[in-house]
């Protein structure tokens, strides 16, 4: 790990040397942010903290007109609570199947890190545009959920917090108007294994349409199944082709979305996810938005929720537990510089629901203030239940 | 008694002549295109500094970069500072009927329908609707000539413009000073969508300059009568009817 983290050092360092020593240094941009964030939980009739530190170093050089060259590297530092056992927060019917000696194995740890999230050239032509490198990837019109986006999992509470980068070439190719096509290609250890998307954008009158074929491998976990080779659990990875699309656009002055994905799985059985959303802004300036979110792949009924489910959703597997979900988002500018709103994620399938109170302030030009509450409202077991306990999370940030 | 007469007819024939050669005296309508042409050039790039002056008087500074065309039918906004927006971009169509929103920190596109054109521009006084605009005084409103006056010792045109019934603008109406030597708008004011008679907003345009050969405000002040704020924008750099493709006004172009 070490080792690896001087590595990383080293190359940003000789980096920065190799633009700098351009003598170009008016062409080359480092910005960034520092963001120490405070999450705490209240489950089990115990309060848990987490700290963070995050400190985000963009860099960006335009070596022409034409070529980009665009990095960031993250470092961040847990403090506090850095061991978090799932189990915790599950229903005990569910806790009680698993057995004292594997519960370990049911730990996310935060250790610190430092890595390259995103390293990416970009090259500008008339007919094309071509990314190569770790680079962000946005698929989807939903604002919490994107059944078309296999790269990202948004958090329901925070959908807006930047992605990861994924590593992949990207081709962007203008097809006149409002019309774009992009290819993809997500390289892994092999050709059968690496991830391609092929993307079809237009547009007509008041609205955008998407079309996306994807295919990757996609890696399914049994988590009753421990796998003493892999010394994790058992991995079922398998294909996943999935065929969406989405739209955007206005009617009768709402501002409306959807998104759907169908999903052919080689492992488990097929399914669908669907988002369909709505918002408003009132003269008053107050925003609403509503996302209405299907997923087959979640169960109707709560006394169905299993061990498996529950992981793959913390691993981000699969997107829900309970098949469908309504997101409703309230905001209004309280002053010039305070925001104060409320999020509601409700699961249509069991009832019960979280509830958060969201306040956002800009203390300065260049630092802000993030915060929300959040409660489980909801019996045991159940998707938003109170074995989820509650929390919150205050967050500053620091840009330069 | 000949004579006479060929006097009268002369100086009917005078009068008449004179009468005929002065100008007819402009209308409303005439005077909003003149204005119309002035403020929405072909093309046009600026590089604006805009100070938001919150109702506790903190102030909050934002340097962007916008282009338009075709008469300000196409405009795009490119934030450069402060850190917080850096790389943010809004791409405006069809005189703001269409925007859509880049986000550098997520990469993502976000189209908004047309309600969000009422909305606070990064929390100024200008909403969407204001700054991309293009000809909504003439497509949106009716325009009638009232008394001309005096505004900052420049003599001037009074027009209000009232808005037309299948029209979609949050003003009811606007009464807007138009400098008689540039037809460069000096004041207007914006009153209430659904009460006309409140006044909303205001804003005063100052430091008048010509750039490429147009009179051009460098400085801008609009203030919100209701939520007492006030918002400053400055032209760093100005310059019109320079060359600009089409292709810069697509979401392709957004994201760079």
């Amino acid at each position: 790990m070490k080792r690896s983290i001087g590595r990383i050092c080293l190359a940003a360092f000789c980096l920065l040397a190799m633009c700098l020593s351009a003598g170009a240094q008016e062409k080359l941009e480092i910005f960034g942010y520092y963001e120490p964030q405070y999450v705490g939980t209240y489950v089990n009739e115990s309060y848990y903290q987490l700290f963070t530190n995050k400190l985000r170093v963009d860099l960006r050089y335009a070596l022409s007109e034409r070529i980009t060259f665009a990095a960031n590297f993250d470092f961040i530092t847990y403090h506090g609570k850095r061991q978090w056992n799932v189990l915790d927060f599950l229903s005990s019917d569910l806790t009680e199947q698993v057995p004292e000696p594997v519960r370990p194995l049911y730990v996310i740890a935060f250790e610190n890190e430092i890595f390259l999230d995103n390293a990416f050239l970009k090259l500008s032509f008339p007919a094309l545009d071509l990314t190569a490198g770790k680079q962000q990837i946005s698929l989807g019109t939903g604002y919490v959920w994107n059944p078309t986006d296999v790269f990202n999992t948004k958090d329901v509470l925070d959908p807006t917090y930047e992605q990861p980068g994924h590593n992949a070439v990207r081709l962007d190719v203008p097809a006149g108007g409002r019309s774009t096509v992009a290819a993809l290609y997500a390289p892994e250890a092999s050709w059968s294994e690496s991830g391609k998307l092929f993307e079809l954008k237009t547009g007509a009158g008041r609205f955008d349409f998407m079309l996306d074929l994807i295919e990757v491998l996609w890696v399914f976990h049994d988590y009753t199944r421990f796998d003493p080779g892999a010394q994790d659990f058992t991995a079922l990875p398998g294909k996943r082709r999935l065929v969406g699309g989405s739209v955007v656009g206005e009617l009768l002055g709402l501002g409306v979305w959807a998104e759907f994905a169908y999903n052919w799985m080689e492992q488990i059985e097929d399914y669908y996810e669907l988002v369909m959303g709505g918002d408003y802004t009132f003269d008053s300036q107050t925003y609403v938005m509503t996302e209405y979110y299907r997923n087959t792949l979640g169960k109707s009924d709560h006394r169905d929720y299993d061990l498996n489910d529950w992981m793959r959703f913390f691993a981000a597997e699969q997107k829900a537990v309970s098949r469908d979900q309504l997101y409703v988002f309230l905001q209004h500018p309280a002053t010039d510089l305070l925001h104060l709103g409320v999020q509601n994620v409700l699961s249509l399938s069991d009832g019960s629901m979280a509830l958060a109170p969201t306040a956002s302030y800009s203390l300065s030009d260049n630092v802000e203030l993030f915060a929300y509450l959040s409660f489980s409202i909801g019996s045991e077991g159940k998707a938003y239940g109170a074995s989820n306990g509650h929390g919150g999370l205050l967050r500053l940030r620091v840009y330069f | 008694m000949r004579i006479r007469w060929n006097i009268c007819v002369f100086v009917v024939f005078l009068v008449t002549s004179v009468m005929w050669g002065q100008d007819a005296p402009l209308t409303g309508n005439d005077i909003i295109h003149r204005v119309n042409d002035v403020f929405n050039q072909q093309t046009a790039y600026s590089k604006s500094r805009m100070t938001i002056v919150t109702t506790s008087g903190n102030t909050r500074t934002f340097v962007y970069e916008s282009w338009s065309k075709d008469k300000g039918e196409k405009n795009l906004v490119r934030y450069l500072e402060p850190g917080r927006v850096k790389g943010q971009a809004i791409l405006m169509l069809n005189h703001a009927d269409d925007i859509w929103m880049f986000n550098a920190r997520t990469q993502r596109v976000r189209k908004l329908a047309s309600h969000a054109k009422k909305n606070k521009m990064e929390g100024s006084d200008f909403s969407y609707e204001d700054m991309g605009s293009g000809d909504a005084f003439i497509e949106d409103y009716t325009a009638e000539r009232l008394e001309d006056g005096e505004v900052a010792g420049r003599d001037c045109y009074t027009l209000e413009l009232t808005r037309k019934a299948e029209a979609d603008t949050s003003y009811a109406r606007l009464v807007i000073r138009v400098i008689k030597d540039n037809f460069l708008p000096i004041a207007i004011d914006y009153y209430d969508e659904k009460d006309p008679e409140r006044l909303r907003k205001q804003l005063l345009q100052s430091d008048i300059r010509e750039a490429d050969g147009v009179p051009t405000a460098f400085t801008m002040v609009m203030t919100d009568r209701g939520d007492n704020t006030r918002t400053e924008m400055e032209f760093l750099e100005v310059r019109y009817n320079l060359p600009l493709e089409d292709g810069m006004f697509t979401e392709r172009a957004l994201k760079k």
